[in-house]
């Protein structure tokens, strides 16, 4: 298996713990070498949040874990590089259009 | 200073029911002329039956609404929260304000029963002690509340003279009687 160098995941999580104590469980993982989380819809028990994971081997498992632990349900996994180098997405014909 | 306004409440209702409940105790005992023991051996009686009522009666209502908010989240996340994080600070909540009830209560039934204790035992010093720590209850208040400090010392200074008014004119009745 290679490694996972980047996941992005869409998060459903309730309001506590916070989105700050959420996203510094995740960088507290080990091989995390950071860690983006943006929220982008609030409902009143919920919120939905994209989490951006980095790090040179991130264990997924342990990604899922942590967010299951804190309450949170993982959507779907939108984004994930894996390998020796981050290959970025590229656009294509169907995009521009 | 930070602090838990959650626990606040349990704090200053523990502490209120403990002090004026003991005081009320100490009062009527008091006019039937009992010796200090006997004194001491009601309201301490009294303080820890207090105690433990204040304790489990909040640890039952924080239970109940606490597993209460856990099933609405639960709910909204199409998914159980047992063995959490979620969960886990949601039992830590119940059992703090728990203790916090309880224990404000027991500290608070203190006050007054202290002379007793200390068998210099009279209805004014427990009176006096009482109505001092209502004054450092008031202003716990209105520090957490952000409120004026004179107006919560009146209020609770005025709300534990009222009661030492009620259990005195009951004094008065019996020695009627």
């Amino acid at each position: 298996m290679s490694q996972i160098k980047r996941l992005v995941l869409d998060v459903l999580k309730p309001h506590e713990p916070t989105n700050v104590e959420v996203a510094s469980a995740i960088g507290d993982i080990r091989d995390v070498d950071g860690v983006n989380l943006s929220l982008y819809e609030v409902d009143q028990q919920t919120e939905n949040v994209k989490i951006t994971v980095e790090g040179i081997d991130v264990d997924y498992d342990l990604v899922l874990q942590t967010i299951e632990n804190l309450g949170g349900v993982v959507h779907s996994v939108d984004e994930i590089i894996a390998g020796k180098k981050i290959v970025e997405e590229e656009e294509t014909l169907h995009d521009r259009g | 200073m930070s602090f838990n306004i959650e626990e606040g409440r349990y704090i200053i209702l523990g502490s209120i029911d403990g002090l004026l409940a003991t005081l009320g105790i100490i009062m009527g005992v008091s006019v039937v002329g009992a010796s200090n023991a006997i004194i001491v051996s009601a309201a301490f009686g009294g303080a820890i039956a207090l105690a433990l009522t204040n304790g489990l009666g909040s640890y039952l209502a924080e239970s109940t609404i606490e597993h209460g908010k856990l099933a609405i989240t639960e709910k909204s996340l199409l998914r159980k929260l047992d063995n959490t994080y979620v969960e886990s600070q949601s039992r830590r909540k119940i059992a703090k304000d728990a203790m916090s009830s309880g224990g404000a209560s027991f500290i608070g039934s203190l006050i007054p029963l202290a002379p007793w204790i200390f068998s210099v035992g009279s209805v004014a010093a427990s009176v006096g002690l009482s109505l001092i720590s209502l004054v450092a209850l008031g202003i716990y208040s209105a520090y957490i509340s952000r409120q004026s400090y004179a107006i919560s010392v009146v209020k609770m200074v005025g709300l534990g003279t009222l009661i030492v008014i009620a259990v005195q004119l009951l004094r008065i009745g019996h020695l009627v009687q």
